[in-house]
């Protein structure tokens, strides 16, 4: 009985969460930059993710955020997420040429603050960010060989400053903090 | 004819690098250097780092390091308009040259950058270059220049920074560990 209450929360937590996943308006930033994967890689953003994804991650992003207990870092209901799960993330050594287009598509409305590329490996971590009136809105794109995740948050800016002081690990902290779920 | 088409097509890529280093250079008036023409690097580099932490963020940002534990911090990011870092990690050797390398020490040479600091491992073959950035008495910006075989970084600090201040930063905000102590800083 358990079980399936927690499946039930579960589901539930992941079809609201996983709503805002489907692009909505055009030239707003997460919307391009799930454009700019698809055209380059060849891929499909899909819409649900799996539920494998789910918990037991709230331990390790609690841990990067002083102040001892778990706190959410992006605000409520302010999270967006498209998830690239099981393709071929391959760059064919242009990684450059993405990040160049990833940064002209970006230029107009987000500011770049942390990129990270692994060719080999074929990673990269793009964190961008635009004023949100006293907060601020955070795209994290992460790409891996096969998966890759774009997540947009509102953070405050408290959170962001905690953040700020690590900036290599922020994109995993808020990606791992946007495709969590509490239930 | 053909040969020489072929050797100047081979150039090419060097003499554009020239050329956007030298408007690289007459574009760095200021204490804030040019770094995007490395770019091209992330190509060829095992690992690219890539932070920018501009003005506006680092003072929104600033206010919120008020505990005691953030004292450091807060008094080193003190009137702080900008973090920048590049770095560049290879597989192999020769993977960047010194053409890359002087894109950006030819804007140090201005008349407002000097060299303060140059540490040479002959063990390691790294050579770390310090710059400082002075507007009179005032200093305005610091420059990293880590130099190894197979890692090429560059960090650039704008506004009023010095060694001391520096070592408070290494390891956080972007700025990666370059091992230097500042006297004060020395842990007996």
């Amino acid at each position: 009985m358990k079980t399936k209450l927690t499946i039930a929360g579960l589901m539930t937590a992941l079809i609201f969460s996983a709503a805002p996943a489907t692009p909505l308006a055009h030239g707003d930033g997460f919307n391009d930059a799930v454009k700019i994967i698809e055209q380059f890689y060849h891929v499909k953003h899909q819409s649900i993710p799996l539920l494998a994804r789910a918990g037991m991650k709230a331990v390790r992003t609690a841990a990067r955020i002083k102040g001892g207990d778990y706190k959410r870092l992006a605000e409520a209901g302010s999270v967006r997420v498209a998830f690239f799960e099981d393709q071929n993330f391959d760059s064919r050594g242009q990684i450059a040429t993405f990040k160049q287009t990833m940064q002209a598509t970006l230029a107009g409305t987000w500011s770049p603050l942390v990129q990270t590329l692994a060719p080999k490996n074929e990673e990269q971590t793009y964190i961008y960010i635009r004023d949100a009136a006293d907060k601020f809105h955070v795209l994290v794109v992460t790409i891996e060989r096969h998966e890759a995740t774009v997540v947009e948050a509102t953070v405050a800016p408290e959170i962001l400053a905690q953040l700020m002081t690590d900036p290599g690990e922020m994109g995993k902290a808020l990606t791992e903090d946007a495709t969590i779920n509490d239930n | 004819m053909r040969n020489l088409f072929q050797s100047t097509w081979k150039l090419a890529p060097v003499f554009l690098l020239l050329l956007v280093g030298s408007a690289s250079t007459a574009q760095a008036q200021g204490p804030k250097l040019q770094m995007d023409q490395l770019d091209f690097l992330a190509n060829k580099a095992n690992e690219t780092v890539d932070v920018k932490l501009d003005e506006r963020l680092m003072q929104t940002t600033a206010k919120f390091f008020s505990g005691k534990d953030d004292a450091d911090i807060k008094e080193a990011l003190k009137g702080i308009k900008g973090i920048y870092v590049k770095s560049f990690s290879f597989e192999k050797e020769g993977e960047y040259s010194q053409v890359e390398v002087d894109s950006i020490v030819s804007q140090l040479r201005g008349n407002t950058w000097s060299k303060i600091l140059t540490v040479k491992s002959k063990k390691d073959r790294e050579n770390i270059e310090v710059y400082l950035n002075m507007v009179g008495d005032q200093i305005t910006g610091l420059a990293v220049l880590s130099i190894e075989p197979k890692e090429f970084t560059v960090v650039n600090i704008v506004g009023p920074i010095d060694i001391e201040k520096l070592s408070k930063l290494e390891g956080q905000f972007g700025v990666p560990d370059l091992g230097i102590e500042s006297d004060k800083t020395k842990k007996k």
